[in-house]
This record gives structure tokens, sequence and C-alpha cells, in this order.
């Protein structure tokens, strides 16, 4: 464990509706944040915001949303656009956002529940339509934000397709990614990353969630903050883990 | 008899003899399908050979234990039982269950919940018990809504089912809502204390079904299981009409007394094993036995024999140190397991088995759903493994639980790698599905059955 000698630094994460949003592992992701975090002696305080609660984004660092049931997706998505105007400041500020599975969906300007089309949070320029038959199963992503190829599992019958300006999160190896046809995996948009790869996104992708940490170092605490405050980890049982996997499946 | 069905029982009874007698081999699966295949009816037209009735066991966790309980209940009773009881559970498995076609009094079938549709509308048996629902392989099964779906239409095209149904979750109440409202007659059954026990997670089911408002609990027993109602619409758990009162859980396994709704019955009921859980398992069979006019003596005489040897809280001793292996498939399962652990007050060590085949679902997200975290703030567990093809994303999960784990090889690596502690203290092997069998065979192997305390 590292210790930062007299760092106070801190970080606040907002968990966006865990109760409804939690279809896959997908706490996982907050729980890693939260140790590496800790692990190298930054505070780290995870607000839970709950259906019905207004959620405030200006003392927020890191935003994550899950995946849930179409059912919960919509009520999830009807309270978010109450909040839109916020949260487009948040990201155009720079905040650093995952939202993973339906959460990735939610980002765009729409997506599809059975034939009705659900308006979307309009974040980032993408929308999502559906296809037959669900693409599920490991995919591994090679993308410049991770020094490790991103393994992780896929579930979805959405198609995601970005606009001309966002760049993907990467590039698929193996399994389908975005649409199972452009080769292209999520979406990367100022410090915004969507992705299907689901629930435990980041405890097998430690890359990405340094990525994210770093960014959100960054807003807060300067340029410098991350060589000062992001000490190296102890990443062996994380990094073999990824490795195994991806030599089973590429 | 069509010579259809004729032909059909003959040949997947001749499979049955060539895998069972010749080639040694499970002959669960194929002997059904082949059947099936040549009728594709066979199902009703078994109905016949069956003079008192059919029992249908479903529900994410216990249907396996739940239907060997039943089947043997009534055996206990002197009757002729049909039964899949090694789990084989699609439509399959349920035909060839069926396949020897003697007369019997009794079929009691274990039924994957998405194989209901294609099993309940062709069987039409007398009850159908759904003793919970739980995430588990979402990649295979889909959502639990949709499980809801099929159980509901199931039971619409077996309108002479009764449905039994755990009362107490949310889950499974919502499937015998629909059906309700579609004429299928209900009775339900359940906890009717507080038991004070610690809960664990509740992943799911926070939010009522029916209007989207946070449920109101009572109390709860485990997971989203308990006293639920939902504040704003009512919709909660039903007047019990089989009731489990005066519950006790512990290391001695669980008793409680079945209260019927008429008062018919009060009997007091004994399990010398498993954990809350297994006070619904029981509470599911006591049910069936009162319907089916069997004295609760013949449950307990069941209760007291039961020694499955299916790997489901399996007690082994290899030299000297007792293992007791279980299936755990979800996250449920496992925090159910964990809290069996827990309750052992004895020092231990755990080895968790995580495979990703096929019928285990290849999606092991779930893992962080499952509450690790207690273990890692218990002194008794005092060492812990992950094994299977999906040791590593094990490992790191109990690292972020504040849990140092190594990988094993498998249950003889685990057993050598627990060699330096003393004998005394036991070896939990929790495995999910594909892991299980090849678990109990190395331990049957390497040891020798232990009888229950």
């Amino acid at each position: 464990m590292n210790h930062m000698g007299g760092s106070e630094a801190g970080l606040r994460i907002a968990h966006l509706f865990p109760e409804l949003l939690n279809l896959y592992g997908d706490t996982g992701n907050v729980l890693v944040l939260r140790k590496r975090l800790e692990w190298r002696g930054i505070t780290c305080d995870v607000r839970e915001v709950h259906v019905g609660e207004r959620p405030s984004f200006s003392d927020v660092d890191i935003v994550f949303i899950g995946g849930g049931s179409d059912r919960e997706q919509r009520i999830v998505c009807d309270y978010l656009l109450v909040e839109r105007e916020e949260l487009v400041s948040y990201v155009e500020d720079g905040g650093v956002l995952l939202a993973v599975c339906g959460g990735y969906q939610l980002l765009g300007h729409s997506y599809l529940m059975g034939d009705e089309e659900v308006r979307g949070l309009s974040l980032v320029d993408l929308y999502t339509d559906r296809g037959s038959p669900r693409l599920i199963g490991n995919v591994v992503v090679r993308s410049r934000i991770s020094p490790q190829p991103i393994v992780g599992y896929e579930n979805h019958g959405g198609r995601t397709h970005l606009g001309a300006d966002v760049e993907p999160l990467g590039s698929v190896v193996h399994g389908f990614g975005n649409d199972g046809s452009s080769g292209y995996e999520g979406c990367l948009y100022r410090n915004v990353v969507g992705t299907y790869v689901h629930g435990p996104l980041l405890p097998k992708n430690p890359g990405v969630a340094d990525w994210l940490i770093a960014r959100a170092l960054e807003r807060r605490y300067g340029n410098d903050a991350v060589e000062r405050l992001l000490a190296p980890l102890d990443d062996a049982e994380e990094l073999e883990a990824n490795r195994v996997m991806c030599e089973r499946l590429t | 008899m069509s010579v259809r069905i004729l032909i059909s029982t003959k040949v997947g009874r001749a499979t049955h003899w060539v895998l069972h007698d010749v080639l040694h081999r499970s002959a669960s699966q194929l002997p059904g399908r082949v059947a099936l295949s040549i009728d594709p009816q066979l199902l009703s037209h078994v109905r016949e050979k069956v003079s008192r009735g059919f029992v249908v066991v479903c529900g994410t966790n216990g249907k396996t234990t739940t239907t060997n309980l039943i089947a043997a209940m009534l055996e206990e009773h002197g009757d002729v039982v049909l039964c899949n009881r090694d789990g084989a559970n699609m439509a399959a498995g349920v035909a060839s269950a069926l396949l020897p076609l003697r007369d019997a009094d009794w079929a009691v079938l274990e039924a994957d919940e998405l194989s209901t549709i294609h099993i309940l509308p062709q069987l039409r048996p007398t009850y159908l018990v759904l003793l919970n629902l739980f995430r588990d392989q979402l990649d295979r099964a889909g959502e639990i809504d949709h499980v809801q779906d099929v159980i509901a239409s199931a039971l619409e095209q077996s309108p002479e089912t009764t449905l039994l149904v755990c009362g107490d979750d949310p889950l499974s109440m919502g499937v015998a809502a629909r059906a309700h409202a579609r004429g299928t007659r209900v009775l339900a059954f359940g906890v009717d204390e507080d038991l004070g026990l610690p809960t664990d997670r509740v992943p799911e089911a926070r939010f009522c079904q029916q209007c989207g408002a946070e449920l109101d609990y009572a109390y709860r027993t485990y997971a989203q299981l308990g006293a639920f109602r939902c504040p704003s619409c009512g919709f909660g758990r039903p007047t019990l009409d089989y009731a489990a009162r005066n519950v006790k859980v512990g290391r001695e396994g669980v008793s409680f007394s079945l209260v019927e709704k008429g008062g018919r019955t009060e009997w007091r009921i004994h399990a010398d094993f498993g954990g809350v859980y297994m006070v619904y398992n029981v509470l599911a069979t006591a049910a069936v036995c009162e319907r089916a006019g069997v004295g609760g003596s013949c449950l307990q005489r069941a209760l007291d024999a039961y020694d499955p040897h299916n790997g489901r809280l399996q007690s082994f001793v290899v030299d000297g140190r007792e293992v007791v292996l279980n299936l755990a498939k979800n996250p449920t399962g496992l925090n159910q397991n964990v809290s069996l652990l827990l309750a052992d007050g004895r020092p231990k060590a755990v080895c968790v088995v995580i495979n990703d085949n096929y019928n285990d679902g290849r999606d092991v997200s779930w893992l962080w759903d499952v509450d690790f975290e207690r273990m890692a703030t218990d002194d008794q567990v005092v060492r812990v493994m992950a094994g299977g093809l999906r040791a590593h994303d094990l490992q790191v999960r109990l690292k972020y639980a504040g849990i140092p784990a190594r990988c094993v090889e498998g249950v003889a690596d685990a057993l050598s790698a627990v060699g330096d502690l003393p004998v005394e203290q036991p070896l939990y092997v929790l495995t999910n599905y594909s892991a299980l069998e090849p678990a109990r065979h190395e331990l049957e192997r390497a040891g020798e059955p232990h009888g229950r305390k």
C-alpha cells in the first residue's frame, strides 16, 4: 500500500442509481476505483444517487452509470433527462464519466426499447438501434487508454453508431463491439468512456481504471497531480487475469 | 396406447440400456431426447401411467434438493415415484425420467425455469412448486422479467395446475400475480417470523415490479425474501397457506413448525443440514406432503435418511480432515454458502471453484455481486483459494474484497495447499455447476464419506 506523505488529496465518485443499474456486477467498477484510490492514500467518497434525488455534479470527480434491464433503464432515463443541462456542463468541463452497457446507450441521442424510440441524454454524438441476434460473449479490445488489451464480456441487443467526430474506445480484437460490423467498440469523448464491456470492466483492466483516475486528478489538482499522486500499484493478479483471458481468446 | 409412443419409449429405453449398462455413461439426457424426437407428445402420452399426480419443481436455487426430498418423502409413504434425481432438468431430462413407463403413483420432476414452457402444457402437473427467482446466468437465461413471463405462460397453458409458490419472494410472487390473474390457483408458503439473521446484500427486487416504488420489509430472511409490501400499490406477501414458525437455524441444521392456514396440520420438522435457504426447501416439501395427504412422519423419516451423494452439501474425510462440498452457482447461492461457513465456528479453509463452461454461464461478472467482504472480516477463515477456469478472475475479486487468495489447479491441489493446517480445521469447497461433479469424484477417490453430525 502506498501512502503519499502529507497528501490530503481526495476524489468524489457519484454512482448513479445503483439500485436500478446493477445488472452485471456493475458495482465492481466503483469498488475498484475506490480501492485503487485508497491504496494510494487518496481518500474516496462514493455518493450513491438514488431515484428521486436531485444530484449535483459540481463537486463530483467521477460519475459512474451501470446497466439495467429495459424497464429500469427507462425509469433512470426519465430522471436523468431532468438533470441533462447539469450533466452536459459536467462533461464539457472535462468531468470524468464511465458508462457501461445500458448506461452507454443512455449517453446518446436515442435508443430503442422494443419498437419505441427513447430519448437519451445527448451527452455524446451517438445513437443506438437494435439488431438480431443479441451480441453475447467475451470481448477483447485494443485501446489507446490502456497498456493492456481491454478484456471483458458483452451482452447487448443494441447496435450503437458513433457520430463522425466521436472517437471509439478502441478496436475489436475478439467479439462484436458497438454494432458487430464496424470493428469498433465503445466511445471516447473528452473524459467520457462509454462501453459495452459490462460489469467488472475495471478489475481486469487496471489501465482503464487508472486512466479515469488520472483524468479526475488532473481536473481537480492540476496537470502535475498524476505525477505527484498516482503512485504505481502492484497489479500482478489483475494483469495475470487479463493475460489469461487474452491468451485464451486471441 | 399408440404405436408411436410404443416405439418412442422402446427406442428411448434401448438407448438407456446401451448408455447405462453397456457404456456405463450417464443416461439422464439422451434417452429422453431420442424418444422425444420420435414422439414429441411423449410427455402428454405418459400422463396416464401415473395414477396420483405430478409435481414439477422449479426455481433458481434448491430445485434438485427439493425434488429429491419430495420423492423420498413419497417413497417413505410407500408410493412408487418417478423422478429425475440427478438434476437433468430440460425437457429431455424430464422425458428420460418418465421413460421406464411403469405404473407409478407420483412423478416428481425438476424443471429448468425456461423449460417449464415445454413441460407444463403437455404434462399438466398437479402442482408446480416455484421456490425462488434469483439472478442467474444472464447470458443464457436472460433477465428475470423474461424468466417470469415464461413461467406465467407455461401456467396459463396448464390450467389444472396449482402453483405452490414462495410467498416471501417478490419475484416469484410476480409470477403468481400474473398466473392468478389468468385463473391459476395459488397457494403460498413462507417464513412467518423475523429470524433476526444478519442479511446479505440484496442485488435485486428492491423495487415493486407492479408500480416501481421501493418495497418495505417487516423483516428479511435472506436475499430479497421476507415479509415484503409495496407502500404504494399494496403488492405484498400474501396470507401464507403454509407457514414456518418457531424457526431455528444453526450449526445443527434447521427446524420449524409447519402451520397450515386452515389449522389442519401443525408438525414440528427438523433437518440436520443446511442454512436458512433449507427452511424453504423443506417447507415446500412439507406443503406438498400435506397436500398429498401424507403424514409428517414420512417427511421426517425422509429428512433423517437424506444423503443424496450429489455434491450438494456433501461431507468427506480426507486424511483426517473434514471436507464440505457444496454447489454455489450464483450470487445468492454463494452468499448463502458464506453464511453457512461463517456459522461454523471452527477455523477453516475455503476453496471456491468457478468454471465458465456453457452450463455454468460464460459470463462471470456476477462474482462482483457476491458479498465476499464478509469473509474478509472473519478471522476464523484462515485461508482462501481460487480454482477453476476463471480462478484468476476470482482471485482479483477476492483481492478487492480484502482477501489474499492463491490459485489452485483443483481440489487435490487445494487439499495439499492446506496440508500445513491442523486437520481439525475443515476445508469448504464451493463450486459452480460444471466443477461440481469433478470435485465430487476427486473427493470420493481421495477420502471417504463423512456421516452428518
